[in-house]
């Protein structure tokens, strides 16, 4: 047996907003600005949550209980699949020393369905970048096949300096702005989100029609620049939609305005579409990059511009890059979106390519 | 059908872990943490070399994760002022094992990391009901689903080995059970040692699994 798989529901939490509604009214604002946060002394921008709560599991709490009271009721044994590249390490940070770390790396999901209310089957994901849609590969497989009828999917990613400083260390972020495809562009910007989607066996407003994972071992912390893996699996995903390059409307990026990862998903749009490039769309210089947390709450937020009926401009382009050849949206329209790429490339390798098609 | 191709359990003490990758590939693996050496052996042990080139995915779970290097980062960062080094970073991340692995395994296409979060508990009925959902599909032609553990004293890793194609040394075939059997097996970290043990001692001509928390993701074994 297989079914369509619906996303039902959503709910948002980040930077640019409190709800997936409010976060679309940002983003066609045109909204962008970062905060900041300190490393020994240097001084990085950052996307934070608008969340006072300084203790960092109530603040967690805080942020759960946000994202799921956006969502319509669920039903508790409906099973959590919950993506996080970090999970509960800004706790253990808080905490202090010596680290006294519980023996289950992904304990912290214990809590987040305690937290949600949900009593059935939790899964953790853990892929870098990728979690999000690895999380929604596992439960969509499982829908379709008729062994279970829905599921929630959650993204959560939460401030800690751990990730801030291992990406520090490797000189991998912005010390200004993400300016994704841009020819200035000098890093990501990192950032908080929480995000949830209902998936569905009943027909909704939006159904995955594809979506495929990939590997990139060209390097641990960056994409093959020719882009030929990340292109494969965006094929791949197109051939799960049996739809052709010429009928996605609107490319979600991952642009995260880091220059070789950014030149890699340049090279494969343009083994992808060729000369006929769909719209492009990066939405990490509104929201921030929020790694594990990234693939959900960009596909909540993307959905929610797109049942808006708007498409917001990409902030921080402004100069294209001749080696790219590409240039994300500059100017928010109404243009009708029926079927929609979302790409993520993932740190440590990982890509994933979803296709979504308005019912 | 999907056929069981390998069940297997492996266990170093930790300090061994980079002989034991030398001995496979006749040189270090440079700069891999333990669940990446651990990864590697596991993958080599379950497939011959004509296999490898074969499209895989890797599915693979942990209870302890990078709980070591998590701890030593946590360290580096929380009691110096300092940035860490990168490469203590970097162990702290398990996503990059398979991208550290696939030069080796040129056929690996995706891997999936699904931390545990209780101990004692796994969830090898997910990773199989996966498998045996894209083996079907045509996605893959053979998936590695693992359990991979590092602790102090020692590390693990219990590999089971499916495949969409009988080999001439398939050991069972399997399916998702609809039904889950009233003798079936709790979903433990250690499923593929007492799946090794039906097939070696065992009298009954079928095996299921079933997780209690998920019933409906139950797979059964039945001997060829």
């Amino acid at each position: 047996m297989k079914r369509p798989v619906y996303i039902a529901d959503s709910g948002l939490l980040c930077a640019r907003g409190e709800t997936k509604a409010a976060v679309a009214a940002a983003l066609w604002r045109g909204e962008s600005g970062t905060g900041k946060r300190h490393l020994g002394e240097r001084e990085f921008p950052y996307f934070a949550l608008p969340l006072t709560e300084e203790d960092w599991l109530q603040r967690a709490e805080q942020a759960i209980d946000q994202v799921a009271c956006q969502l319509e009721a669920i039903v508790p044994a409906t099973p959590l699949f919950i993506a996080s590249s970090s999970f509960q390490i800004g706790h253990f940070e808080q905490q202090g020393a010596p680290f006294d770390l519980p023996l289950a790396t992904a304990s912290l999901s214990r809590k987040i369905a305690e937290w949600m209310g949900l009593s059935g089957p939790r899964y953790s994901f853990s892929n870098a970048c990728i979690s999000g849609f690895s999380a929604i590969d596992a439960a969509t497989t499982l829908i379709a096949a008729g062994q279970i009828d829905e599921a929630v999917v959650l993204g959560f990613e939460l401030d800690n300096d751990t990730t801030l400083a291992g990406f520090a260390s490797m000189e991998l972020l912005s010390r200004t702005s993400c300016r994704p495809f841009d020819l200035r562009r000098d890093g990501l910007v990192l950032g908080e989100a929480v995000a949830a989607v209902r998936l569905s066996a009943k027909p909704g407003r939006w159904k995955i029609t594809g979506l495929r994972t990939g590997l990139d071992g060209y390097s641990t912390t960056g994409p093959d620049p020719n882009g030929g893996p990340i292109a494969n699996t965006a094929i791949a995903s197109l051939k799960a939609a049996n739809v052709g390059p010429a009928e996605i409307d609107l490319v979600k990026l991952q642009a995260a305005g880091s220059p070789g990862t950014d030149l890699a998903e340049a090279n494969a749009l343009h083994k992808i579409f060729g000369t006929e490039i769909p719209p492009l769309l990066s939405l990490k210089p509104a929201l921030g990059h929020t790694l594990g947390a990234s693939g959900i709450a960009e596909l909540a937020a993307l959905l929610a511009c797109l049942d808006a009926g708007i498409i917001p401009a990409t902030a921080g382009f402004a100069e294209a890059d001749s080696e790219l050849g590409l240039m994300p949206i500059t100017h928010r329209n109404h243009d009708p979106v029926r079927r929609a790429m979302l790409n993520l490339i993932g740190f440590g390798g990982g890509l994933a390519t979803m296709i979504v098609e308005r019912t | 059908m999907v056929y069981l191709h390998t069940a297997l359990n492996q266990q170093f003490p930790p300090a061994d872990l980079p002989g034991a990758v030398r001995a496979v590939l006749g040189k270090p693996l440079r700069r891999a943490a333990g669940l990446t050496q651990l990864a590697l052996l596991g993958a080599f042990a379950c497939l011959p070399e004509e296999r490898r080139h074969l499209p895989t995915a890797l599915l693979w779970q942990s209870t302890s994760g990078p709980r070591l290097e998590t701890i030593t980062l946590l360290e580096e960062i929380c009691t110096s002022a300092a940035e860490p080094m990168p490469y203590d970073f970097l162990a702290t991340q398990p996503a990059i094992a398979a991208a550290q692995i696939q030069p080796m395994l040129p056929g690996l296409h995706s891997a999936m990391h699904i931390p545990l979060d209780s101990e004692k508990v796994a969830n090898w009925s997910l990773l199989l009901n996966l498998a045996i959902e894209w083996l079907n599909e045509e996605r893959y032609a053979q998936v590695l689903c693992a359990q991979l553990d590092l602790w102090p004293d020692s590390a693990s890793g219990h590999w089971l080995c499916v495949g969409a194609e009988p080999l001439e040394n398939s050991l069972a075939s399997l399916q998702i059970a609809t039904e889950p059997s009233q003798e079936a097996q709790a979903d433990t970290p250690d499923v593929p040692a007492r799946l090794a043990d039906w097939l070696n001692h065992g009298k009954t001509a079928s095996l299921s699994l079933h997780s209690p928390a998920a019933p409906r993701l139950a797979v059964e074994f039945t001997r060829l």
